[in-house]
């Protein structure tokens, strides 16, 4: 019997304002970008560096690992004012949020000692390697795949999709390692392949919007030592389960359109009419409440929980919230549209596709939350 | 919600699961009051919580009537409820002891003259033939106030709303005494329509949260094409959707009830957002249960139906996403991202 979600009123701690406050007088600072409240709409490696000296990049991992120690809410207030002032996220974004997790919670010593220090110091920036050519939603069906040879593994296959892989260093790849029985979540492992190793060739695809944003990338008998794999050969599906809460819960599934809804207020300070009212009403009554759902997440993974079906329904319900805003506000401009308005609706317009594709389909999303209702 | 609150929601609930089954909310249709539980829940004191014992209540905060009234919501009780304790809160802020029994308020247009003559007609008073008193909002030259009469000194025309609950025409021609009359300025007032839409808008969070365990339960007993219809990936969708919805619902409801004091910008958003949901999930709930839901016979009705009305009372949503729009729009200087996060 279905016995409803877990978002219970959580709230961030009051004394995290000072690191709000700390976080906007940096960006304030920072002008040199274009703002795009859409995590994946710009990158910069200096600004990653300089944003990585605060200490904000890996802020929850391990001291004893080069981390900040600090909580997971801690880490909400900064990923938060991030995508609100529309930061160039775009080069440090994957590895802070979920492949450092991933070898916080998988890798090996050596691994965490290799690795982590990069990431801190905005320095290495990590790909997501999981949807292939003919692999998209049934992501079981890869057929990049590696064989053992001595010391390690020879990799031959293709991944795409990737964003800023032409920026990034690395890339934790989701490779079939045995072939497939009758458990077809069996024989998968993690790589981390380093992007400029030998045999491995980048080729840039525009999107939509006309933008090099992502990669389809080639390995052609790359060879991978046996210290570049993620936690037990065989055990990849489950762990790539696993950086799912992290990668689905978060602001960045609600905010993308942030942008047009901020400037398309301000295009209504000096009068509004009932309908604009109305509409920026609604839409800022929804923004309030998945962001305080999303709080409530966040206050579950600081708990040590992995709310795997709420972080379904927050991405589920953001991302329709995303593609909502811009298909709304282009029907109650102002009879004089402001240039910075003018600009976020056709950004947004142009990405907005991408939203509900990104991170898991909207249709595969429902087949989880359905999941959680008991109905599969 | 703290340990108290899920006390008395448990209370509530266990109070309605027992004594308020489909039966009795049809009977109440019909005219027959559910006196047995109104007196269980009066009893334990729970149709005047958020009013201080001194005054004649139970204690407790808005926030904790905001629970007991979510789950009335979730069983449909056919009961003036959320009128009583809306009518505690009124008088409380007047400075009044409350009555005994259930009170309705009465707000259209009804006149009063210096010489205490109270007149006037008002449609669509919930529940006024069960109430013991009323609270009649009459306009004395420019200034508003609120009289407290017996409900035996007006005459009551029996009528219903869309969910089928009693709302009455109250017919008003009678004299008050100046010490039953109390000036209410604007603010006062538009605390009373404030209220009015937090108590709705927990009410419906709490009918979609059983219509929703209502729909998915049905979805796994109705068998079509020979198997269950909940594993037909169209159906999947259908109710992902109304669980986001009541998700939504669910916190921006939960937000009023954790509050010590209820802030007038959570309530718009939650009577906007809510609001929005019932219809949303009302139209799946439907949908998914096919023909059998679009009886009588099946309770599914006092729930929709109530969606349908309660979305409307206080403050529909448009009201609400305008008043809310507005808010923030005359905060000149307010950047949005400061307000959203200064909202918490």
């Amino acid at each position: 019997m279905f016995q409803g979600m877990n978002f219970a009123p959580a709230q961030l701690p009051g004394e995290l304002e000072a690191l709000r406050t700390e976080v906007r007088e940096f960006l304030n600072a920072e002008t040199d970008w274009h703002p795009n409240s859409d995590f994946n709409a710009g990158a910069s490696p200096e600004f990653s560096k300089r944003f990585a000296a605060k200490g904000w990049i890996g802020m929850t991992w391990p001291k004893a690992y080069g981390g900040g120690g600090r909580s997971f809410l801690e880490r909400y207030v900064i990923t938060e004012e991030l995508l609100a002032a529309g930061a160039p996220v775009g080069c440090h974004w994957i590895a802070d949020r979920q492949s450092g997790p991933l070898l916080l919670k998988f890798g090996t010593e050596a691994q965490k000692q290799a690795f982590l220090p990069g990431i801190i110091s905005g320095e290495s920036f990590y790909s997501i390697g999981m949807s292939e050519p003919d692999t998209g939603s049934d992501l079981a069906s890869i057929r990049t795949s590696a064989v053992q040879v001595p010391g390690g593994w020879c990799l031959n296959g293709s991944k795409i999709w990737t964003s800023n892989a032409h920026l990034n260093h690395f890339m934790v790849t989701l490779v079939r390692t045995a072939p497939a029985t009758d458990n077809r979540h069996e024989g998968m492992s993690q790589f981390i392949v380093p992007i400029h190793a030998d045999g491995v060739t980048v080729r840039g695809i525009d999107n939509l919007a006309g933008e090099q944003d992502f990669n389809q990338i080639f390995f052609d008998d790359v060879f991978i030592p046996d210290d570049h794999v993620v936690g037990e050969p065989g055990n990849g599906w489950a762990q790539v389960m696993s950086e799912l809460a992290y990668e689905r819960s978060g602001p960045e599934r609600f905010l993308s359109a942030f942008r047009v809804l901020a400037e398309f207020g301000k295009s209504l300070r000096n009068g509004a009419t009932e309908s604009q009212a109305r509409l920026y009403g609604q839409l800022v009554a929804h923004l309030v409440v998945l962001r305080r759902m999303s709080i409530s997440i966040a206050s579950l993974l600081e708990e040590g929980l992995m709310p795997d079906t709420e972080a379904a329904l927050i991405k589920d319900l953001g991302n329709s919230y995303e593609r909502l805003v811009p298909e709304v506000v282009r029907l109650y401009l102002p009879g004089q549209v402001p240039k910075g308005l003018a600009q976020a609706l056709e950004e947004c317009v142009l990405h907005a596709p991408s939203f509900t594709l990104r991170g898991g389909t909207r249709e595969i999303l429902r087949g989880m939350i359905a999941r959680g209702l008991g109905l599969r | 919600m703290n340990e108290e609150q899920q006390l008395i929601g448990e209370m509530a609930r266990r109070m309605l699961t027992d004594h308020c089954s489909a039966e009795v909310i049809d009977r109440a249709e019909q005219g027959d009051f559910p006196e047995l539980l109104w007196t269980l829940l009066d009893d334990n004191g729970l149709t005047t919580l958020g009013v201080a014992e001194s005054s004649g209540g139970a204690g407790g905060s808005f926030g904790d009537a905001l629970v007991v009234l979510r789950e009335a919501g979730r069983k449909a009780a056919p009961l003036p409820l959320a009128e009583t304790l809306l009518a505690g809160q009124v008088l409380s802020q007047l400075g009044q002891r409350l009555p005994e029994g259930p009170v309705s308020l009465v707000q259209g247009s009804v006149t009063l003259t210096e010489s205490g003559q109270l007149q006037g007609v008002v449609q669509g008073v919930k529940f006024a033939r069960y109430c013991k008193t009323l609270l009649v909002v009459a306009q004395r030259g420019d200034a508003s106030m609120i009289c407290q009469i017996p409900a035996d000194a007006v005459v009551i025309t029996h009528s219903k709303d869309l969910a089928g609950e009693a709302s009455d025409t109250v017919q008003v021609a009678t004299t008050v005494q100046p010490e039953a009359c109390f000036a209410i300025n604007d603010a006062e007032l538009d605390a009373v329509l404030v209220w009015g839409a937090a108590m709705r808008a927990v009410m419906m969070a709490g009918a979609l949260e059983e219509a929703l365990a209502a729909t998915v339960g049905y979805s796994l007993e109705r068998k079509q094409f020979g198997k269950a219809i909940a594993k037909f990936q169209a159906i999947q969708q259908q109710l992902a959707v109304f669980a986001t919805q009541v998700a939504a619902s669910t916190r921006a409801a939960e937000t009023l009830m954790v509050q010590s004091e209820v802030a007038v910008i959570d309530v718009a958003i939650a009577k906007a957002r809510i609001g929005e949901a019932a219809g949303i999930c009302a139209e799946i709930a439907h949908q998914v249960h096919g023909a059998i839901g679009y009886t009588r016979d099946h309770r599914l009705n006092h729930l929709t139906r109530r969606l349908w009305s309660w979305r409307d009372a206080f403050g529909h949503e448009a009201y609400w996403q305008e008043r809310l729009g507005r808010t923030l729009l005359a905060d000149k200087t307010g950047d949005l991202w400061q307000q959203v996060t200064a909202l918490g």
